[in-house]
């Protein structure tokens, strides 16, 4: 009896949660008609059509991607070592810092818009990818560093021991040993920085004033006085596929993470 | 067991402190120092001390917003915790399944925050939406733009519909570090489902569903891209919530007042970081018999 109710359960959530997304679906696949028309929408290819083929979109699926690697590529290094610390030593202030660091991932990025945009354009990091990048970080390093911390609290403890015994120097020891180990861990970290990076609005909004838009903010621009909404679709359901695909490679991972709290 | 070592804490952490000082010390600094000015351009401004802030607090614009922004974070919690953690327990713990189910549900996660309310307008839809048309054929006048609860309704389904998942993913994760022999010895105990909720998964999960709460809190009282999309605060600005406020005034180049409720907002999120800080390093210590 309980197993039936566990599957009607998630099969109905599933459900729920795709319901929105398969009229996004629907309508990507049919041709855009005005309200006061009686004309019916019919099947098309041709809103994927237009976006592969449309420089605009192409460029900003470009800058997408460009700050939001660019942004695992600093948060992942920076993370590493903090997350290592908090896990393994404790230190004058720990409890402190690690508040510091969620006051600031939870802390709405509309708070610290304006003065990120006059700092950014004094030192010219405005419409460049790397400007989003390092906003983003701060977001996705207090997040990663969460992550980390609890993958590493699931290494036993003697094993870096072992290691310093064996003659092993920090830095080595990290590189040699630990990396190797947390290589799913990092994985499902880049995932999640991924994932909050690529959908932030406000500082990817702020930050391109002239060049550089993102993904984003070329779906805002696609609305006007008569708005192809079928293209819009397209747009959205275009923006979904790299992080499915981001989801893909460390599905199986997923769920290991985040044991909080355990040693 | 952690080791005493302050040099070796503070240097590992040091360079994660240099960016997030950059990005988040700094400008909250200007922030701080912004609040105390009349600034009609950056250049030229008047030091009016704590006229903004005293003014803040005298609007009872702002303590609404508040009140209406803590109230949706705690309808928000109240759905999606029961349910997110409901759905977790009904994942199954192996097979190939799991990794499936997972990767569906989380698609919500993946879509950009302007673009959740586009594609829920259109769900809304009267005449062609999926969940419009439902409502009108069960008989409900939806009428999201001007009716004041059926506003806050759809805000709160997009929520429920945007994030719920994340809420899935995380109680999940920790359910799946709980060892099958707690299940085993349960069973000879003759424990009573309930029994292993409340016992066995709810104090394992309880550090990683605090963490949860936090996220989900802050992230649906400082709300502003998508409850802006779907009604720009309306009707009647019955869902002015404070990050549509704020935006607002940023939008409108209010420094000096923006830059004062920006601080405002900040000691709020601190003050509750540092509550839920608490309640976790109590879990920690009491978690560890």
């Amino acid at each position: 009896m309980k197993k039936y109710f566990k599957i009607i359960l998630l099969i109905a959530y599933i459900a729920l949660v795709f319901l929105p997304l398969v009229q996004v679906l629907q309508m990507s696949f049919l041709t855009t008609v005005s309200a006061a028309s009686t004309e019916q929408p019919v099947f098309t290819w041709f809103n994927y059509y237009h976006l592969f083929t449309s420089p605009i979109l192409g460029a900003a699926f470009f800058n997408s991607i460009t700050y939001v690697l660019l942004n695992i590529c600093l948060t992942i290094p920076v993370a590493l070592p903090a997350a290592y610390a908090f896990s393994r030593y404790s230190f004058i202030g720990d409890k402190h810092l690690f508040l510091a660091f969620l006051a600031f991932r939870v802390t709405p990025p509309v708070v610290l818009a304006l003065p990120m945009f006059k700092i950014f354009s004094l030192i010219g990091l405005v419409n460049t990818p790397f400007g989003i990048a390092l906003a983003h970080c701060l977001f996705t390093i207090p997040v990663s560093i969460w992550i980390l911390e609890s993958f590493i609290n699931a290494i036993p403890k003697q094993l870096d021991e072992t290691a310093f015994l064996d003659g092993y120097s920090l830095p080595r020891f990290f590189y040699e040993i630990l990396l190797p180990l947390l290589a799913p861990a990092i994985g499902v970290t880049a995932f999640f920085c991924f994932l909050f990076s690529w959908v932030e609005v406000v500082f990817a909004r702020i930050l391109t004033v002239t060049n550089g838009k993102p993904i984003t903010m070329a779906i805002d621009a696609l609305f006007g006085f008569s708005t192809d909404m079928g293209l819009v679709m397209a747009v959205i359901v275009a923006s979904v596929i790299p992080g499915m695909v981001m989801f893909y490679f460390v599905r199986n991972h997923i769920a290991k993470g985040f044991s909080f709290g355990q040693t | 067991m952690k080791t005493l070592n302050h040099k070796h804490g503070w240097a590992m952490a040091i360079p994660a402190i240099l960016i997030l000082s950059i990005v988040g010390v700094v400008p909250l600094l200007t922030v701080i120092n912004y609040s105390f000015f009349d600034i009609f351009i950056l250049d030229k401004r008047f030091w009016i001390g704590l006229d903004w802030y005293q003014e803040l607090m005298q609007s009872p614009r702002f303590w609404a917003s508040l009140a209406r922004s803590l109230l949706f974070s705690t309808l928000i919690l109240t759905v999606q915790l029961p349910l997110g953690i409901l759905i977790a327990l009904a994942i199954p713990k192996h097979g190939i399944w799991v990794a499936t189910c997972l990767m569906t549900m989380s698609v919500p996660l993946l879509i950009p925050w302007n673009v959740i309310p586009i594609i829920w307008l259109n769900y809304l839809r009267l005449d062609t939406g999926f969940l419009g048309q439902f409502l009108t054929f069960i008989g409900l006048d939806f009428d999201w733009k001007f009716n004041l609860f059926h506003t806050w309704l759809a805000l709160i389904l997009m929520d429920v519909w945007h994030w719920t998942s994340l809420v899935v993913l995380l109680a999940y994760s920790s359910l799946s570090t709980i060892p099958t022999a707690y299940y085993q010895a349960a069973a000879i105990d003759r424990a009573s489902r309930w029994q292993i909720f409340r016992y066995i998964e709810l104090p394992k999960m309880s550090g990683i569903l605090l963490m949860a709460i936090l996220l989900r809190f802050m992230d649906s009282l400082m709300i502003y891209t998508e409850a802006f999309g779907i009604n720009s605060g309306g009707p009647q600005n019955a869902t002015l919530f404070l990050g549509i406020d704020l935006g607002e005034q940023i939008k409108a180049f209010d420094y000096g007042p923006s830059a004062a409720r920006s601080v405002v907002y900040f000691i709020i999120i601190l003050f509750i970081v540092w509550a839920f800080k608490t309640a976790l390093d109590r879990q920690n210590s009491g978690g560890a018999k």
